[in-house]
């Protein structure tokens, strides 16, 4: 397998960010209606059956849309191989730790209601 | 006319430099083209190349006030003075305004910019109807001039892995051609991180060509046509 995939990995970046647009869109037109916005509301969002998931595939869909970005600077930008691998193993640790932090919570929500 | 040029001539070991001139265009001389050609009589250290002196060679691309584009189309009316001449931009220079092309074409060579068709030869000639042939509009026409790969952020980045936009347009040619058979072998090359998803539509390429092509269409044409080929 070739580490560094050419279409595939525009795909991702193309289909990440319409689903950004989407999801962004949807919040910023549903959020006003759903004040007032306290811990207790984004509990019940983040804990609902539709919240949920829409949350997670925010957050999936920004980690992998910033995956493709960063590792495109990071070929473009950085040459030499040992740096190359040691800065795209530190952005994919951060970016699949946020995104697991974020499934862990959403699931801890989930089952505590 | 006042024009500011660059200099640089290995051989002597000077750094580069930018030199003033002051020259005097004459009845008929319309373009920057025929101003170079009376600087040299001036100053025959002065190196550029040319050839057809009508947009045909893509020999005398230069930077031009910033802006990459052929001497021989380029107006002196509303030409910005002093007139900043450079070599293209990203290109090895050799002297002057002579850069060194062989990655371009090497680039250029990399696509196989030849019809592949192995089928047995018909009589005559491998016929197209007019839709197919005008598949070939605003790709044919490149001169390889390299205005537009000299132009674009990412072929600065990554000359030597990045085909850029020139190179792309052409292997598009021969994707869109009716009579070639290797369009598949064709995107099979191309489908590669660097050689062609280095591109990010900046569109530089397009805004440049002296020739009005538009190479990131092209760039498009050919996801588009790698996308199509794996869905
Ligand atoms: S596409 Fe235009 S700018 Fe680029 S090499 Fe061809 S003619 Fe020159
Ligand atoms: S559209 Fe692509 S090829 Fe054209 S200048 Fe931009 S990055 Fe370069
Ligand atoms: S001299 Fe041939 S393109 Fe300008």
């Amino acid at each position: 397998m070739r580490l560094f995939t050419g279409q595939r990995a525009w795909v991702v970046q193309r289909l990440s960010a319409l689903l950004l647009l989407v999801l962004i869109l949807l919040a910023m037109l549903a959020l006003p209606f759903a004040s007032p916005l306290d811990f207790s509301a984004w509990r019940a969002l983040a804990g609902g059956a539709l919240g949920g998931p829409l949350i997670a595939l925010l957050f999936g869909a920004l980690c992998a849309h910033a995956w493709v970005g960063m590792r495109d600077i990071v070929l473009d930008y950085l040459q030499p191989r040992g740096l190359r691998l040691a800065v795209l193993g530190l952005i994919t640790v951060v970016l699949l730790g946020v995104l697991a932090r974020v499934l862990l919570s959403l699931a801890m929500v989930a089952l505590a209601a | 006319m006042r024009l500011n040029i660059y200099r640089y001539d290995p051989e002597r070991g000077d750094p580069p430099r930018m030199q003033a001139y002051d020259v005097q265009p004459e009845a008929g001389d319309k373009k920057l083209l025929d101003l170079l050609m009376r600087l040299r009589v001036q100053d025959d250290s002065l190196s550029f190349r040319r050839s057809c002196r009508e947009g045909v060679c893509g020999s005398d691309a230069m930077n031009i006030n910033g802006r990459n584009g052929l001497a021989c189309l380029t107006a002196l009316d509303g030409l910005k003075e002093p007139i900043v001449l450079r070599p293209l931009p990203g290109f090895p220079v050799i002297r002057d305004l002579v850069v060194d092309m062989t990655q371009f074409f090497a680039h250029y060579h990399s696509i196989r910019p030849w019809l592949i068709n192995d089928e047995p030869l018909p009589e005559r000639e491998r016929l197209q109807t007019p839709t197919e042939r005008e598949r070939l509009d605003g790709l044919y026409e490149c001169i390889l001039c390299a205005c537009c790969s000299a132009f674009c952020p990412s072929y600065w980045w990554n000359p030597d892995k990045f085909i850029g936009p020139s190179g792309l347009l052409q292997a598009y040619r021969f994707i869109a051609d009716s009579r070639d058979t290797a369009s598949a072998e064709r995107l099979d090359f191309l489908d590669d991180v660097y050689r062609l998803y280095r591109c990010r539509t900046i569109m530089n390429c397009t805004e440049v060509c002296p020739k009005g092509l538009s190479p990131s269409h092209a760039i498009e044409r050919i996801r588009l046509a790698l996308l199509q080929r794996s869905s």
